[in-house]
């Protein structure tokens, strides 16, 4: 098992075991993980827990990194929480391969910075694109139909995005 | 390197060119592919180095279908978010409804009738022949078998008929409902079921005889796009691509879910590795589909389709007209919609492409805090590089072929 030191918290949400790390320590507990067994990265998200009062948030940003055992078949879900402004946190495609374009998908939606990606790029939303659409604060509709009447005015002034 | 050695294509993209010399002398080349382009399933665009025509070089840029789904499916109430799932994967829409069902249900401790259980399964297992159907005509056609297509789209229709049948819907079902389904089977498309499944092993036998044994057909498909099994289990590939690859891995046998463990049925793969071997695992698949879909018709329970839960599910109409909590129970659902009680939980089903996902946040209120889609199709494309190494510009194309990506569901 992985250095109980890194684990700050752990427990099951509907069947899914689940264990909370520091950001700062994510990339080494996800790299003692993969060494465990854990050798598929399933998916790597973000969720934003801006105004959620379902319960107290260490931070705004939740990074989720789901990891399965192929040969046992155990999940285990690694979660990490990062605040700033941009948040940072190194990114694991070194560790599991398929991390590369989650990162970037990740950072194209919410504006998480991985550091020492190989080519940390916008992924799924143009490279000019202002602000991270699956941010909470990111209204929806909040973008203007291109090529309609009010794009060019929208154009010359995309803080308003 | 100096700037003159960086050309900007557009959409931000730029490719250095490193100077090199190609194995025939010649300089090599960057070739942009696509995004509209008959033959990448959809709209995705390579960035392709070349020398002379061997590829040396992919990055894929992808986007082009990119519709928010995720985001949209925050803005809908819990019930509502089913139809966006059906638009992403859009060969599958009712595998990812399956997705996002169980996962709900999951949330809110909630067990379906086991009338709804064999019919998701009936619903998944002909989304499935569908989706492999499709993949084969369009295969053909790229490869040079147009008769392909003709023969998979009759079959298909077929399908998409009996959709039309249970659901009043062709392509988008949203079948699969948390908490059960849409409606019950009608005798009609329970007997088109059985027609179907009795007609299709031959069917299966016909695109066989098409191109199994067809000179042409292997010899662009055979030794073309190899992945062994450590590369593709390393790139984190599913579906079709690891089980072409030689490893047993199916989610409907690894981790059952809806029933699946009650079936019998083998799971398909080729120690080809290659494009060759990808094609018979989907051939065999669809034969196993078949067997699944003559159990589940065989065993279907009598019974209610959906969960007995008034704060979940609209109350029967008759029931409107003499109870005065129906009509509340039908208001406050069609007003707030239900709430699930916090927490987050992950369910992975088998769809035709490999692992389709869904992870499912609740922060206890009547939205979705965040719903994100684990699509096959968008972890599958990841080793196109890989594959394509070496190969030729028309060998790419069978490879993104047989990587059987729908861009919708790279995108999402």
């Amino acid at each position: 098992m992985i250095a109980e030191n890194l684990i700050v918290d752990r427990g099951v949400s509907a069947g899914d075991d689940w264990i909370t790390v520091a950001a700062e320590s994510a990339h080494e507990a996800l790299s003692s993980l993969k060494d465990e067994g854990y050798r598929l990265l399933v998916f790597l998200t973000c969720v934003d827990h801006l105004a959620d009062s379902s319960r107290e948030w260490p931070r705004r940003y939740e990074l989720v990194y789901q990891l399965r055992n192929m040969d046992t078949l155990e999940q285990l879900r690694v979660r990490a929480f990062v605040d700033g402004d941009p948040p940072h946190v190194e990114s694991v495609s070194d560790v599991f391969p398929p991390a590369n374009w989650d990162e970037r998908e990740t950072y194209d939606m919410f504006g998480i910075v991985f550091e020492n990606h190989p080519d940390l790029t916008r992924i799924l939303m143009p490279d000019d694109w202002v602000g991270h659409p699956l941010r909470r604060d990111y209204p929806v509709g909040g973008e203007v139909v291109e090529f309609s009447e009010e794009h060019e005015t929208w154009q010359t002034a995309p803080d308003k995005a | 390197m100096t700037d003159t050695d960086t050309t900007v294509i557009g959409q931000g993209v730029t490719v250095t060119k490193t100077g090199e010399t190609g194995a025939f002398g010649g300089e090599l080349l960057t070739v942009n592919f696509g995004p509209h382009h008959p033959s990448t399933h959809g709209v995705l665009r390579l960035i392709v180095d070349l020398d002379g025509e061997q590829v040396k070089r992919i990055k894929p840029v992808i986007g082009y279908l990119h519709t928010g789904i995720e985001k949209q499916a925050e803005a809908l109430r819990w019930q509502q978010a089913v139809v966006v799932t059906d638009r992403h994967d859009y060969l599958s829409p009712p595998i990812n409804n399956l997705a996002y069902a169980l996962a709900v249900e999951r949330l809110m401790g909630v067990d379906v009738p086991p009338r709804a259980k064999v019919l998701r399964v009936i619903m998944s297992e002909l989304t499935r022949l569908s989706s492999h159907l499709v993949w084969m005509g369009t295969s053909g056609i790229e490869l040079g078998a147009m008769t392909m297509l003709m023969y998979c789209f009759r079959e298909r229709d077929t399908i998409l008929d009996m959709n039309e049948e249970i659901s009043g819907y062709r392509m988008h079902t949203s079948y699969i409902r948390p908490g059960g389904v849409m409606a019950d089977a009608t005798p009609r498309f329970l007997d088109m079921l059985d027609k179907f499944i009795g007609a299709m092993p031959g069917h299966v036998d016909e695109y066989e005889d098409l191109l199994t044994m067809n000179p042409i057909w292997r010899s662009r498909t055979m030794g073309i796009g190899r992945l062994p099994a450590e590369d593709a289990k390393v790139l984190g590939a599913t579906g079709p691509m690891l089980r072409g690859s030689g490893v047993a891995w199916d989610l409907r046998k690894q981790m059952p879910y809806s029933g699946y463990e009650g079936y019998e049925f083998e799971v398909a793969t080729s120690d080809l590795c290659d494009c060759y071997g990808r094609y018979l695992v989907r051939i065999k698949e669809m034969r196993e589909s078949v067997k699944i879909l003559r159990q589940a018709l065989d065993r279907l329970p009598d019974g209610p389709v959906n969960v007995d839960d008034r704060k979940m599910l609209p109350p029967p109409r008759e029931e409107l007209e003499t109870s005065m909590e129906a009509v509340i129970h039908h208001f406050k659902l069609f007003t707030e919609g239900y709430s699930v009680p916090p927490g987050d939980v992950y369910q992975a089903v088998e769809s035709g492409r490999g692992e389709n996902g869904c992870y499912v946040v609740s922060d206890g209120t009547h939205k979705p805090r965040r719903v994100k889609f684990r699509a096959a199709s968008f972890v599958n494309l990841q080793p196109l590089e890989r594959m394509a190494m070496n190969h030729m510009v028309a060998d790419m194309v069978a490879i993104i072929g047989t990587a059987d990506t729908v861009l919708g569901d790279v995108d999402r």
